[in-house]
């Protein structure tokens, strides 16, 4: 009986002690961040890309004492791409992990859904990677974003449609998402505009692998332009496909496709695919992208940062600079995440996308996208700005048949 | 219009080919031990990983040949060891919910080791003809789709010869028709679900390589065949592998010819609809029959 009763006593005092050191209120408690992402799924690949940029960010920042001598702690919550998990996931963060402030972000249906949940909680949200208009559009002030949206995104390609290219006939093949959908919204006006005749708006479901029953449709129809509106899998599998089936077009993506793992799938095959990018190797010339790029390679041995990481860098650094600027914390969360908020209005940052400053809605206006095009140089593919001819790096090439390409 | 018709027609054969080559794993393994195995996509997963891995030692066509050769048998090696140690203990006691339970288990295990050790990136199985086009008379595919086409045809045809030919096969059959008898007649029964699950399992390996090398392998590309191959065995009728066959040409051109006549986003829909149609109107499925209860 008195062993028994000696175990329940020991039982209950290391209860007691696992309460108390997670207790709150510890001056050297570090500080917690919620970064949203779809870390599982077909996604998975591109959130971590995301993933990497942030932590090589706030491992540098940790490693020079953090912010005001706490150390600075990313809390994953896992989106799946789903709108429900990632309203799940962010309620956890803000309500349980008592986040300051949600950053990250991937996937357009998700962040609208999340977005609100912040907003509706009094928890500043900087969206990363997502470009449907819809996130910052709505009048919520707790929510920021440092990524371009949609018709910023493809300002610079409508202009070239609109200027260079003068499609006659065009179709869509899309991913059936608010990504998916936001882009054909925006494209579908430029081509009335321009007098493109729309021959056929296609949709895929996210994870799809099978798109010879759509680019068969498309073969017949015979556009000049298709624009593919899709994530890294499903665009390599497109551009693989196309070849399989015979079929020629001028490929037009948002940008989010040209990964790292793209073109390994993918290789010579997306040669004239097009997109607006923010590829941080692009503008090598620029001193904080080569930087940030010399960085990231020794950080990560092998790995090329692609437009996600320097995404996901930009996104966390914007983060550290609001919180970093109120000079100290008071210990009070709300209080603490409406100091943050304010602080993020006031944003003005020289990053790896370029300027950060955000406009009244909290939507960024300072970082612009170009035109890129896949072309093949020394037999490897690699991006090139290809208008407006000023910061052009080549000129536009005419997608050739497959039979007359040479490689 | 014509041709883009045929085309559909011939992609949709394409891909219910490498599906019924999955579904008929599935269906064998349940028409014998009566093991509905959702993680039956995921041991196609891990051939094409399997396949990924070998393919760089050799090259050429060769090394995608010997590619689906070592799936086979390195999948087949872990079905025989998951058949032993995970759900021959669960058999004694026949219950379904447990053996359902262990499968979904074992299908959320295999994804997420999968992404653990293999990574996250998508991978594509290198196609040793470099995605080489075939345009014929109405249509056009490429060389590798038609060759994993023919391939999988010939392995359903061997797998026909070996269960009707063969006196293992026969085994097999009669075990699937009636257990008991089966074991009255002086059949191993341990020995025929080692079999059984062996084979099935191959041939889920199989379909991976051939599925990955078409399309792209990922941790999550289980998921797809496993629900394509569910909706194949519930319309050809559950464990009867003619239905498996017809079940998976009839499922991937119905995908395509829906996809392309009626709406695109419904593509992946139409294989529920006709599962829950199938089960409305006719439950024992096309060529269920009536011999099972």
């Amino acid at each position: 009986m008195k062993g028994k009763l000696c175990k329940i006593v020991w039982g209950v005092v290391l209860c007691l002690a696992v309460f108390i050191s997670v207790g709150p209120g510890m001056a050297a408690d570090p500080i917690p961040i919620g970064i949203l992402g779809p870390f599982t799924g077909s996604l998975a690949f591109n959130a971590e890309e995301m993933k990497k940029g942030m932590v090589l960010a706030v491992d540098e920042v940790n490693a020079k004492g953090g912010l005001f001598g706490r150390k600075v702690e990313l809390i994953y919550g896992d989106t799946e791409a789903k709108p429900d998990k990632g309203v799940a996931a962010v309620k956890k963060l803000i309500t349980r992990d008592k986040v300051f402030v949600v950053g990250g972000g991937y996937a357009s249906s998700v962040n609208i859904a999340t977005s609100e949940v912040c907003q509706n909680e009094k928890t500043p949200i900087v969206v990363a990677i997502a470009i449907s208009p819809t996130i910052t559009n709505r009048g919520f002030d707790y929510v920021f974003r440092t990524s371009p949206n949609s018709p910023q995104f493809l300002a610079g390609m409508n202009d070239w449609l609109e200027k260079v290219k003068k499609p006659k006939t065009v179709a869509f093949l899309m991913e059936n998402t608010d990504y998916g959908r936001d882009g054909e919204k925006i494209w579908s006006a430029q081509s009335k505009k321009i007098g493109a005749k729309e021959l056929a708006h296609l949709y895929f479901e996210i994870g799809d692998t099978d798109f010879t029953t759509q680019i068969s449709k498309l073969r017949e129809l015979k556009p000049e332009v298709t624009f593919n509106i899709a994530s890294t899998t499903e665009a390599a599998l497109i551009q693989k496909q196309a070849k399989e089936l015979n079929f020629v077009t001028q490929w037009i993506g948002v940008g989010g496709q040209f990964t790292e793992a793209f073109f390994k799938m993918a290789g010579t095959l997306c040669q004239y695919a097009m997109g607006s990018s923010l590829e941080p190797t692009l503008a090598m010339k620029n001193p904080i992208v080569a930087d940030f790029v010399k960085r990231y390679e020794a950080k990560y041995q092998k790995a090329r940062p692609g437009i996600f990481s320097s995404q996901g860098y930009d996104n966390i650094m914007v983060i550290m600079d609001a919180i970093q600027r109120i000079g100290k914390l008071t210990g009070d969360l709300q209080k603490d995440r409406d100091a943050i908020r304010d602080n993020l209005k006031k944003t003005s940052i020289e990053l790896t996308q370029g300027k950060i400053e955000f406009d009244k809605t909290g939507q960024v206006y300072t970082v612009v996208p170009s035109p890129v095009q896949v072309q093949i140089v020394d037999g490897k593919p690699q991006l090139f700005i290809v208008y407006p001819p000023e910061r052009a790096g080549s000129a536009y090439q005419e997608p050739l048949p497959w039979d007359k390409r040479k490689i | 219009m014509e041709s883009l018709f045929v085309q559909q027609v011939f992609n949709g054969l394409i891909v219910g080919s490498i599906y019924g080559l999955i579904a008929i794993g599935l269906t064998m393994i349940f028409g014998v031990m009566k093991i509905a195995n959702f993680a039956h996509g995921d041991f196609s997963m891990l051939g094409a990983y399997c396949a990924i891995y070998f393919i760089t030692l050799l090259s050429g066509w060769t090394g995608w040949l010997g590619s689906l050769i070592v799936a086979a048998a390195g999948v087949g090696l872990v079905g025989f060891f998951v058949e032993k140690f995970l759900f021959r203990p669960l058999l004694t006691r026949w219950t379904d919910i447990d053996i359902i339970m262990l499968s979904i288990g074992l299908f959320i295990l295999l994804e997420n080791g999968a992404r653990l050790v293999f990574g996250t990136a998508p991978k594509m199985i290198p196609d040793p003809f470099g995605s080489k086009g075939v345009n014929l008379l109405f249509f056009s595919t490429s060389l590798i789709r038609l060759l994993c086409f023919l391939f999988s045809i010939a392995c359903i045809l061997c797998l026909q010869l070996f269960l009707t030919k063969t006196k293992m096969g026969v085994a097999i059959r009669a075990t699937s028709q009636n257990r008991n008898a089966a074991l009255l007649m002086g059949i191993d029964i341990r020995f025929i679900y080692s079999l059984t699950f062996v084979v099935g399992s191959a041939l889920a390996g199989l379909g991976g390589v051939l599925y990955g090398t078409i399309f792209a392998v990922f941790p999550m590309m289980g998921a797809m065949p496993t629900l394509k191959a569910f909706a194949i065995t519930i319309l050809g009728g559950m464990g009867n592998i003619r239905g498996a066959i017809f079940g998976g040409f009839i499922l991937g051109v119905a995908e395509t010819l829906g996809g392309n006549y009626i709406s695109m986003q419904y593509k992946n829909a139409i294989g529920f609809i006709i599962i829950i149609l199938v089960l409305l109107i006719i439950p024992h499925g096309l060529f269920g029959g009536k011999e099972r209860k």
